[in-house]
């Protein structure tokens, strides 16, 4: 006898949703984490907010033809933001189709009950809709909100608002699950080719952070006084009318957006939503079906050249080594640790050009070096986010590794070294770039690096013993973590307390002194330095006070 | 009886373990000795607490109270010599799935410090028995379960421990390897060292074991010689034994008010 969709969504629901709840069963829901995750949301979204009302006020006031023109300046705001979201919402949603299909365990357990796979396949997709309805609910507010309120729009706006958080997610999800193939077929033929995997991942990661930049430049005209607005010439608007007419189907999202009744975008976007659902069910029993039985079969590719048995005798080394192994041959992790990493001496150079001549025009002092400082920790902290993986990573292997012969000393060192190296790399680039540049004397290269150096030592001791004691090991066969936890939250906001904290008083300190007519620089190497090593102490206190004790008591991990 | 002196491998006394602190013992006042030259089987149904108690001995959960002296060594005051000698297969066949076999025995080997000269000798000594062949050389993560379960095996052996515990350790496996581990463990065995492994199996237990430690909600319901028995009695039928001991112990439980939980929570 066959489930019905109905019963199997039903029981996916209730399992996610026990799998959610259970740290609250077990008594060890760590409160503080989702506190900090929320309020870092809520902070990520008001920013947002912020930015794109100063955008959204600059831009409905450009003129064409000496003509102040707010609903199509409008028009061509949502059509350019809704074709974003679009891309990243179908990005996302790639992703949590292919994890949900391809690497998720339960579809292996449903396969083999007697449950039909389009019901399968069916239920996933909406649960993963109502992941998405929220996601949606959160954009499209934020953008809506803001630009309703600014163009005094009205009732029909926040109506069709309602009807396009609904819409969206069931547009992207459809195109994501046409898309799903493709991405997991690249994925199988780049699955173990992991140095190709590393290039490709960090070029695009470069890439991406350039693009960045040029964003960031942007903001820089636009806080300098408005110029931003001359960037936005004839040619330039002419270019993004063209753009807009043919950027669908966002142009009908604006479209419906901006005239409720208009029948082209409604047509339209009714006929390209019942279009994406009916490919992406012909996909679904075309193509998706047998992928899906063909990921249950597995592969056995042979990837390494054959050896014997290796000759090291040095426990910590060899732990430093399947440390690495573990990180390089898992992508995603491999992405969090060495693609960030290496791309992290960028962000600081990229950020340093804009920022170096930004508070000069803004302050008139120079205060390159403070910058440097204040860029290097917090790049730093963003970078070693992943330590707050590093005992989580490990899944139900932390419990086996307990059985070893090994002091739990060499079991944290291992993980310690192992990114402090990363760190250590990544701050030497990142120093000898902005020295070489001419932002600083190659002295204060060597400060920059030292001073880097212990405050990524403080996060990754933080970082990893924090995720000690808020362990929670992935349930799924390969032990992966596909989700960021509280910990992750938790460290983000340390990172950036402390960053902002150090930047924010060396800056401060030299202003103040400045303006006084005092030249007291060394001040802020003294401060800066002086921060460092008490930020490094206090999180070697924290890290090993009663770990030995809690290591051999330890049951954590929510498994 | 033989009144010869044999060499005491694993010292189990008063083994007492809970989960939380609201919740009931998951094994309570387990004690047994386990000698060298011995195979010992814990015994009982699903739950009952045969993993617990054993990753209890392999230093992977802390427990209440009570003693494991592994080789001599406290488990909780000496814990590095203590798991010096042992090796151990888990019940979910974990491993580092992101290292190739070859890579994992090589970790284990460094781990367990292994000469480097016998190294290969005894990794070709395995690959002999557990059959692995080339797919030693493949990610793990590519593995059957069958396959894990010869890998862990096999990491769990390179150091030639003197204790080796094995939870499950026929789950997932093709009836031929079943049998080579069967005969290996034997042969193990009878050089001198000590095998404890658990099972609801019967007939592996009753094929394999000199000793049979049985366990039914936490508690040690008896420890039995099962080869003096078969000795002794050519008709001792084990199955009947061992379904005659669960009712003993639940009529006896009726009896005195025992209405504990099952509660254990296994990890």
């Amino acid at each position: 006898m066959k489930s019905n969709g109905g019963s199997v969504l039903k029981a996916l629901m209730k399992k996610s949703r026990l799998e959610r709840i259970y740290p609250f069963r077990r008594g060890n829901f760590d409160v503080i984490g989702f506190i900090i995750k929320i309020a870092l949301t809520a902070a990520i979204i008001a920013l947002f907010v912020v930015f794109f009302d100063k955008f959204a006020d600059m831009y409905l006031s450009l003129e064409t033809n000496w003509q102040l023109d707010i609903p199509t300046r409008s028009f061509e705001l949502l059509t350019m933001l809704y074709g974003a979201v679009i891309v990243f919402m179908v990005v996302s949603g790639i992703s949590q189709i292919s994890r949900e299909i391809f690497g998720a365990d339960d579809v292996k357990m449903f396969s083999a009950m007697p449950v039909g796979s389009g019901a399968l396949f069916g239920s996933k997709l909406i649960s993963i809709y109502l992941g998405q309805f929220i996601v949606s609910i959160a954009i499209t507010l934020s953008i809506n909100l803001t630009l309703g309120i600014r163009i005094l729009a009205g009732w029909q706006f926040y109506v069709v608002t309602a009807v396009i958080c609904l819409l969206l997610p069931l547009i992207t999800i459809a195109i994501s699950s046409l898309l799903v193939i493709p991405y997991y077929r690249l994925k199988l033929l780049l699955k173990d080719r992991f140095v190709i995997n590393f290039i490709i991942v960090s070029a695009l990661l470069g890439v991406m952070f350039y693009l960045y930049a040029i964003v960031l430049d942007a903001i820089k005209q636009l806080l300098l006084g408005g110029s931003l607005k001359y960037f936005f010439d004839d040619k330039v608007m002419a270019t993004i009318a063209t753009m807009c007419k043919y950027l669908y189907p966002s142009r009908w999202i604006a479209g419906a957006l901006m005239s409720a009744f208009e029948t082209e975008s409604w047509l339209g976007l009714i006929l390209v939503t019942a279009a994406c659902i009916t490919l992406a069910l012909v996909m679904i029993r075309l193509v998706l079906m047998r992928a899906m039985q063909s990921r249950n079969e597995g592969s056995d590719r042979s990837i390494r050249k054959h050896s014997g048995v290796s000759k090291g005798n040095n426990v910590f080394v060899a732990l430093l080594k399947k440390e690495f192994l573990h990180i390089f041959r898992t992508p995603s992790y491999m992405f969090s640790c060495f693609s960030v990493a290496i791309i992290m001496p960028l962000m600081v150079y990229f950020c340093m050009t804009v920022a170096s001549s930004l508070v000069q025009n803004l302050v008139g002092l120079e205060f390159n070096l403070e910058l440097a400082v204040f860029l290097t920790i917090l790049f730093g902290s963003l970078t070693n986010i992943f330590c707050a993986t590093n005992i989580s990573r490990d899944g139900y292997m932390f419990y086996v590794v307990k059985g070893f012969p090994i002091s739990s000393k060499t079991v944290f060192l291992s993980k310690v070294v192992l990114c402090a190296i990363v760190t250590a790399l990544s701050q030497l680039t990142s120093a000898i770039l902005v020295s070489a540049m001419g932002y600083i004397p190659w002295y204060s290269g060597i400060f920059l690096f030292v001073v880097g150096m212990l405050f990524g030592l403080a996060n990754i001791l933080v970082a990893t013993r924090y995720d000690f004691d808020h362990a929670n090991f992935s349930t799924e066969d390969d032990g992966e973590i596909k989700e960021s936890s509280n910990a992750v939250s938790v460290i983000i906001l340390i990172g950036l307390v402390m960053s902002f904290t150090v930047g924010g008083a060396i800056f401060a300190f030299k202003a103040i002194t400045q303006l006084r007519g005092a030249n007291l620089e060394y001040m802020t190497y003294l401060l800066a330095g002086g921060l460092a090593v008490l930020f490094a102490a206090l999180a070697s206190v924290y890290m090993i006070l009663g770990l030995k004790r809690k290591y051999y008591e330890f049951e954590g991990g929510n498994i | 009886m033989e009144n010869v002196e044999r060499q005491t491998v694993v010292k189990v006394n008063k083994l007492c373990k809970r989960y939380s602190k609201k919740a009931e013992l998951a094994i309570k006042d387990v004690s047994f000795d386990c000698f060298a030259g011995e195979i010992v089987g814990l015994l009982g149904h699903n739950g009952a607490g045969k993993s617990t108690t054993l990753k209890c001995i392999e230093g992977m959960l802390p427990f209440e109270s009570g003693e494991v002296s592994i080789c001599g060594y406290d488990i909780k005051k000496e814990p590095l010599k203590a798991k010096a000698n042992m090796g151990f297969v888990t019940d979910n066949h974990a491993v580092f799935i992101k290292m190739t076999g070859i890579e994992y025995i090589s970790l284990m080997a460094t781990i367990y410090n292994v000469p480097n000269d016998v190294r290969e000798e005894r990794l070709k000594k395995l690959e002999d028995i557990f059959q692995l062949g080339d797919a030693i050389h493949n990610l793990i993560s590519s593995y059957s379960h069958g396959m894990r379960q010869k890998v862990c095996m096999m990491a769990s052996l390179i150091h030639e421990p003197m204790l080796w515990i094995l939870d499950e350790p026929m789950t997932g496996l093709d009836p031929r390897t079943m049998r080579a581990v069967r005969e290996f463990m034997r042969e193990y065995a009878e050089s001198g060292h000590c095998i404890i492994f658990s099972s609801h199996a019967l007939s592996s237990v009753a094929m394999i074991c000199d000793r049979v430690v049985l366990i039914r909600k936490g508690h040690q319901i008896s420890d039995i010689n099962i080869k003096e028995l078969m000795q002794q009695d050519p008709d001792f039928d084990f199955e009947e034994y061992f379904l005659k001991s669960e009712t003993d112990d639940s009529e006896d439980a009726s009896a005195n008010g025992d209405g504990e939980q099952e509660g254990t929570d296994e990890k």
